[in-house]
């Protein structure tokens, strides 16, 4: 008896094992991909990190470009996103890199310094990339040494949403569609203050994350409002130096920190903003624009996305930026490279497929296109690209992320004053850049 | 040697060679090129200069590796004991002669075959704030207060600790119970031929005949808990602000964020030394219980 049971318990301990196996096998590894390649058509490689929606709407472009010619057959090859990044460096590093891949502009500096992508201009001018077609702020970004080292897709900025139904029940809404809010820090709060006392007890003002990426996000765009341009300098991809302005850091930091705390606009701790506000439960949030196209899809939520207020002085946001680069190889097909620019120019014209998603096209051409004019709330936000303030650009923007997000972090947890917290930054950001 | 023997041994080196070349490949060579890359300024994708020993000076003046040191080892120090008294508490609960052993045995062992991910996403299920399982039951029984279980440092502890307990303690259950398993009956009867109590049955024959096991467990156990990592990650992310951030999380952004191999290398190495001396220490400890 005994034995039959614990044979029966060895056979579930080693179900366990194999399901663990199991688990990490799913991933699609690079460059092999069961895809079949239509005769005649030289094979480009594309490695991207999207998810959802934003995955959908760049399969779709693919696709149009497959469909548009027959010389080259993109393979879109989606990586998982939170490891991306260390899969492409040590690919390309390796010599086994795709042919086109996504990155982020605050990425690139690590990627050029690295070697790790070729310069776009020649081949950009076989293809016939037209550079000047392109939101110059977002175009610089992506130059290093007076060469092209990315064809930039998007600019994708964090805006403010509001669900116009409950804005509207508070009173806030003016006819045209915009709100009722004085544009100064005590405009802002009082709006939530209002939102707040008005509201049944049920609904939130403000829906937004009490940790991570956003309330960063959000500390970055008043911080840039108020003037301060980053945390380091931008003189040296290499050897930047610490350069926080930390009067109007501190003074961001505890603005977006009252709103938790001392005027309790956003509940602490809430585990899924997003849904909050997709089930009318909120009446605005902070998000990047890609949020778009998801709650256009949410039947029954009237929303309007806007930049978020400027309360500040300066006219800026946070945002990033997707662009294509072309990994370096020893042994470079060239043909497959040229196929490479060929669809890196070909999606950056078809920015408005893209825009679909709710990211703002790169080409100012596509943005003052009647197709994208067309799409609703786009417009609303489109001139968020044009002030919006990059994360400083050097090898270090990764690390630097995570350093200031986990520091930023014990300030809305209550663990540390913001003047604390910019101190252990400091520290830490210079042991980083061995400064 | 006795050359039967050496006949008998040969045969089996084509069984054995497949699993020794697998295990110098993938075990033996990844130590020494470890050891290599903790010498020198290491990015992911290329080895840079040889700087001896400065990753090594680097390590014991940085305050993130004492911190985050320091978190793992508290982690070891809340999960040992009372996994290794929860494990034998439900061990002998599962060798009890009641109908419900097996109901017992399989629902304190299933936990142990769930992944990391669907453990962390069940736990982030019951303990998110306003409509997490836990607060709502608080509400339900007319407790008002809103505990942040993932976001409160103490809070975010207790429940790292919580969970990994309750999805870990099954297979230490399943070594006690091959324990309990081993013990002959003739013990127990001659013991009871003597007129002992249950309490002294447990205290002399069942909990030195554990003890073996027992040693057992608590390395596994010490070993698995300073290796820590993913159940935090994906729980508190190592929040808030740091304050759960084990090492292994540390030498993962350092290695693959900081884009700093080198350095991230030399922390494994420290960590490595760390289980080697724990690892002997116990072994000593066996030895010298067995002797």
């Amino acid at each position: 008896m005994v034995k039959k049971w614990f044979s029966g318990f060895i056979g579930l301990v080693l179900l366990s094992l194999v399901l663990t196996a199991c688990s990490g096998g799913s991933e699609r590894s690079g460059g092999e991909s069961d895809v079949e390649i239509p005769e005649g058509a030289t094979e480009v490689v594309m490695w991207n990190l999207f998810a959802g929606g934003d995955a959908e709407y760049m399969q779709n472009i693919v696709d149009a470009f497959n469909e548009s010619q027959s010389e080259y057959f993109v393979n879109n090859i989606m990586q998982e996103n939170a490891e991306y990044y260390t899969k492409l460096l040590t690919s390309i590093g390796a010599g086994k890199g795709p042919d086109v891949a996504i990155a982020h502009t605050h990425v690139l500096p690590e990627l050029v310094s690295q070697g790790l992508v070729q310069d776009l201009d020649t081949i950009g001018e076989d293809v016939g990339v037209k550079w000047d077609e392109f939101n110059q702020n977002i175009l610089d970004a992506t130059i290093y040494e007076d060469k092209h080292y990315a064809v930039p897709m998007d600019t994708h900025a964090q805006i403010m949403y509001i669900n116009n139904k409950l804005v509207a029940d508070a009173d806030l809404l003016n006819d045209d569609g915009t709100i009722k809010m004085e544009k100064t820090p005590e405009g802002y709060v009082e709006f939530y203050q209002t939102l707040k006392d008005i509201l049944p007890e049920d609904k939130i003002p403000f829906a937004f994350a009490s940790s991570g990426s956003d309330p960063y996000w959000t500390w970055w765009t008043f911080y840039s409002q108020m003037g301060g341009r980053g945390i380091l300098t931008e003189d040296s991809l290499e050897n930047p130096k610490y350069d926080l302005d930390v009067d109007k850091a501190i003074k961001a930091a505890s603005f977006v920190n009252s709103l938790y705390h001392e005027n309790e606009i956003i509940p602490l701790n809430i585990s899924d903003f997003y849904s909050e506000f997709q089930s009318e439960n909120a009446a605005t949030m902070n998000t990047g624009v890609w949020a778009t196209g998801t709650w256009e899809s949410t039947e029954g939520l009237e929303f309007t996305p806007m930049p978020i207020p400027t309360i500040f002085g300066e006219n800026a946001a946070w945002g990033s930026s997707h662009t294509f680069v072309l990994p370096y190889s020893q042994k470079a097909d060239e043909v497959a490279q040229k196929g490479a620019v060929e669809f890196m120019n070909f999606a950056a014209d078809h920015g408005a497929m893209w825009a679909e998603a709710g990211h703002i096209p790169a080409k100012t051409t596509v943005v003052e296109s009647e197709e994208y004019q067309e799409l609703p709330y786009r417009s609303e936000y489109a001139e968020v690209a044009n002030y919006v303030n990059f994360v400083d650009r050097n090898i270090y923007a990764r690390g630097l992320e995570e350093i200031v997000v986990r520091h930023l972090d014990t300030i809305w947890a209550g663990e540390a004053t913001p003047e604390e917290a910019f101190a252990a930054m400091e520290t830490e950001v210079k042991d980083l850049i061995g400064e | 040697m006795n050359k039967k023997l050496w006949a008998h041994d040969f045969k089996a080196i084509p069984f054995l060679l497949p699993f020794f070349v697998a295990y110098v490949i993938f075990t033996i060579l990844p130590i020494f090129k470890g050891l290599e890359m903790s010498l020198y300024d290491w990015t992911l994708v290329r080895k840079l200069d040889f700087v001896g020993l400065a990753n090594y000076k680097e390590m014991f003046i940085d305050p993130h590796f004492w911190r985050t040191l320091w978190n793992t080892t508290l982690f070891v120090i809340l999960t040992t004991p009372t996994m290794v008294l929860l494990a034998l508490g439900l061990a002998l609960l599962a060798n009890m002669n009641t109908k419900l052993q097996t109901f017992f045995r399989g629902s304190f062992f299933l936990p142990s075959i769930l992944s990391v991910a669907v453990i962390s996403f069940l736990a982030i299920f019951m303990l998110q704030p306003y409509s997490g399982l836990i607060n709502t039951v608080l509400h339900t029984i007319g407790i008002e207060a809103e505990p942040f279980w993932m976001a409160d440092k103490t809070l975010a502890w207790v429940s790292i600790v919580v969970v990994t307990l309750w999805w870990t303690v099954g297979f230490n259950m399943v070594l006690f119970l091959a324990g309990l398993q081993d013990i002959p009956e003739s013990l127990y009867e001659a013991s009871e031929i003597d007129g002992a109590t249950r309490w002294k049955q447990f205290r002399h024959i069942t909990l030195p005949q554990l003890m073996p096991i027992g040693r057992v467990v608590l390395l596994l156990q010490i070993l698995g808990s300073y290796k820590v990592f993913a159940q935090i990650l994906l729980i508190t992310g190592g929040g808030p602000g740091g304050a759960t951030r084990p090492l292994i999380q540390y030498i993962y952004e350092v290695g693959f964020t900081q884009n700093n191999l080198g350095y991230a290398a030399t922390m494994s190495y420290a960590l490595f030394f760390i289980l080697l001396i724990l690892s002997i220490i116990q072994l000593r400890n066996q030895r010298m219980g067995e002797s």
